[in-house]
């Protein structure tokens, strides 16, 4: 695959989710996003790469690291960016996602990266603009830079992606990470092994590439030589979805008695935020094998990859 | 003033007919009708050549929507009879959930004489099932019914209490009225999008799940059987719910099913990248589930097939898919769409006639829907083969919120009579 990448062009436009990508192109913005978190561990700057060209960040849903990564990201290759925390503005008056995407790409943006609570809002927002769109998290549908840097992650840890086992367990029902990541990580060879309450298990996890989706946390861990936990959102517990944060906790939370049987140097991981002593303890989550701080450092190396594939290459 | 329509293709599925004939009209009604070729008829002042094109009854349709009153900006009786009438249907019964709801005595005469007005399609009003459409209070069924509202249902959103439903029901009897409702058990399904399963899943969307649909007819049956009311389950979408009445109608219920025409074309995989216009309630389902539906239509155990016509202009689709209102336009694709079954040999045309003509003539009671002598003369004339694309901007009806636009459909209307009137001419 190394010697493919000679010739190789990144030719999309838009990044609406970790679908349609082909496992080149994840290599080509994983090796990017390499070079730029190199050179920030380093203390250089990048170059002024995106000097000149205007990022507009559509928020529609509240996010505080997703939308802080962006903009440090943006800022850091040049571009001049607007963050639009759209959550108080006017599509609150009743302006529709169309019209407010209209409206600000008459304003002639190079990208717009939006976050939205509905599934397909990306890509409804990519049809009706001339600029790139990079989904930073459509409903429950796909956040691919959040898949992008847990792989940059666990490739600079792991030294591999290919053939790794990796437990992702929690509400994979309604979560975007755990499809756009388990998407990402089969397309790369690894071994998806998804676990969590039957209530929060959808049907089709085969379709994004799974081997296996079960409620036995115990028994997806061995041989495991990665562990992602996902949020759980603790408004579930209304919806009859679980009895309890307890009953959770003590069936899916990710202990040290638990991740004893994975491998020895299995690392863990979130997508965060984190709810502490509900899906993970908090001396795992703050241990050695922990690297969910290195995956915020790296969301900021795989946005700069791609703002700087899809905002940069645009005549 | 006389007419004959004569070397046409004589389809009448009330009889079976299947041959070459002709018609003959006389002051609206039809006359007389022979079959065999070179057939005519004396006194007819005007003689129309069909030259070989099928002749068969106008198209009943048991539940379209429009805007009037209220929302005339997406249909008006006066488009919606336009729209109906190029797609071959001749009559239509309009749905109560309007703004206002079709309630009252008052809004039943009006939609009935807005029709008589303004559409040279036969409307026919169905009066809401209970006030405001709520749920809660029952309506003026018997009122209503001498008003000429011809069923009475809850429309999008069935009755959720079972008790209410009971009441009106054990009422609706009482006067000899038909109810339609369709099965939805909405604890279940509510917040669904789309058809739940794995389609849904990979798309993050919220499901609909089948269960939901059977659930609604298991409950409905039930009190069709126990109450003795005419019951239309409105828009099934999967076989065991046709087993469901199936059991129902053995146990002595008089229970009725009807299919929406776009169920019998696509399959959930048809909303593919969020296409708001497949959004659907009920929502498109598996490839097996279509599959089946057309097989029960083959065997006769559909009695009804629907436009489901529910306009909705750009605004309202032009949204991500979740935000985006559920309904479809389909007066002017029931025929084409059946036609296109039968081009694919999944159907001969008098069983993609049958539950269009007869099949719901025969739940309301109206003379209507068959070529028999002294029944109103609303025919008409397709071309059977016919190829044509769909194109959202050339259909007739004020929205144009087609599934079907971009489609390859085969067989189209040419000309529509109503009451021995062309109304319709292509």
């Amino acid at each position: 695959m190394a010697a493919a990448t000679s010739d190789y062009t990144f030719r999309h436009e838009h990044l609406l989710g970790i679908e349609g990508l082909h496992p080149l192109d994840i290599q080509h913005i994983l090796d990017l996003s390499d070079t730029y978190a190199d050179a920030t561990r380093a203390g250089q700057r990048p170059g002024p790469i995106l000097k000149g060209r205007t990022v507009v960040n559509l928020f529609f849903e509240n996010s505080t690291r997703t939308l802080s990564s962006f903009e440090i990201a943006a800022r850091r290759l040049g571009a001049d960016v607007i963050s639009m925390p759209v959550g108080n503005s006017s599509v609150k008056k009743g302006e529709t996602l169309i019209d407010t995407a209209m409206t600000l790409n008459a304003m002639k943006p190079d990208a717009l990266v939006i976050r939205h609570s509905a599934s397909g809002g990306a890509k409804l927002l990519s049809r009706k603009v001339d600029c790139a769109v990079i989904n930073a998290g459509d409903g429950t549908h796909e956040h691919p830079t959040q898949a992008l840097l847990d792989l940059l992650t666990i490739r600079r840890t792991k030294g591999r992606i290919e053939g790794l086992k990796v437990v992702i367990c929690g509400d994979i029902a309604h979560s975007r990470v755990a499809r756009s990541t388990t998407m990402a990580l089969h397309l790369m060879g690894a071994r998806v092994h998804l676990c969590g309450p039957r209530t929060l298990i959808p049907p089709g996890t085969d379709t994004w590439g799974a081997e296996s989706a079960g409620t036995d946390f115990d028994r997806a861990l061995p041989g495991a030589d990665v562990v992602m936990m996902l949020r759980l959102q603790l408004e579930r517990m209304n919806g009859s979805l679980l009895p309890s944060q307890r009953e959770y906790f003590r069936y899916f939370g990710l202990t040290a008695d638990r991740l004893a049987v994975a491998k020895e140097d299995a690392i863990v991981m979130h997508p965060g935020p984190m709810n502490r002593g509900v899906e993970i303890e908090s001396s795992i989550a703050d241990g050695e094998r922990s690297v969910i701080t290195q995956q915020v450092e790296m969301g900021v190396a795989v946005r700069e990859a791609v703002l700087h594939l899809l905002a940069g290459a645009r005549a | 003033m006389s007419i004959e329509i004569v070397n046409a293709r004589l389809l009448d599925p009330a009889t079976g007919t299947d041959a070459p004939g002709g018609v003959f009209i006389d002051k609206g009604v039809i006359k007389e009708f022979r079959t065999g070729t070179g057939v005519s008829f004396k006194d007819a002042k005007e003689t129309i050549d069909a030259g070989g094109l099928c002749l068969a009854p106008g198209l009943i349709d048991l539940r379209a929507k429009t805007g009037e009153p209220g929302e005339e900006h997406k249909e008006t009786l006066a488009t919606a009879s336009r729209a109906a009438l190029s797609g071959g249907i001749t009559s239509l019964v309009v749905m109560p959930d309007t703004r206002p709801v079709i309630d009252d005595v008052a809004l039943v005469q009006f939609i009935a004489e807005r029709g008589r007005e303004t559409a040279f399609a036969r409307v026919y009003p169905a009066g809401g099932l209970t006030v405001g459409l709520a749920g809660e209070a029952m309506s003026e069924i018997g009122l209503m019914a001498e008003a000429g509202a011809v069923l009475f249902t809850n429309g999008d959103w069935p009755v959720a209490s079972a008790q209410v439903m009971k009441r009106v029901m054990t009422y609706a009897a009482s006067r000899g009225a038909i109810v339609m409702s369709r099965p939805d058990e909405r604890t279940l399904a509510g917040g669904g999008v789309m058809n739940a399963g794995e389609f849904a899943a990979r798309h993050g969307l919220a499901g609909i799940p089948i269960e939901a649909e059977w659930l609604g007819a298991a409950r409905d049956v039930v009190l069709a059987e126990q109450t003795g009311c005419t019951l239309i389950l409105d828009q099934v979408t999967s076989q065991r719910t046709l087993d469901i009445v199936d059991v129902a109608r053995g146990r002595g219920a008089k229970v009725f099913a009807t299919v929406a025409a776009h169920s019998l074309f696509f399959n959930e995989l048809d909303v593919g990248d969020y296409l708001t216009y497949c959004k659907v309630n009920p929502p498109f389902r598996a490839e097996q589930a279509r599959k089946t539906l057309i097989a029960a239509l083959k065997e006769g155990a559909i009695d009804a097939v629907v436009s489901a016509h529910d306009p909705q202009p750009p605004e309202e689709k032009r949204l991500p898919f979740g935000e985006a209102s559920f309904g479809a336009a389909g007066l002017e694709t029931v025929l084409p769409c059946l036609l296109t079954l039968v081009a694919e040999g999944e159907l001969s045309l008098l069983e993609a006639l049958a539950p269009v003509t007869i099949g719901p003539a025969s739940i309301l009671g109206l003379p209507q829907g068959r070529i028999a002598k002294g029944a109103p003369a609303d025919l008409i004339l397709f071309d059977a083969g016919k190829p044509w694309l769909c194109d959202r901007d050339q259909l007739l009806s004020r929205s144009k919120n087609s599934p079907f636009d971009g489609r390859r459909l085969q067989g189209r209307v040419m000309r529509t009579f109503v009451g021995g009137k062309t109304v319709f001419e292509r």
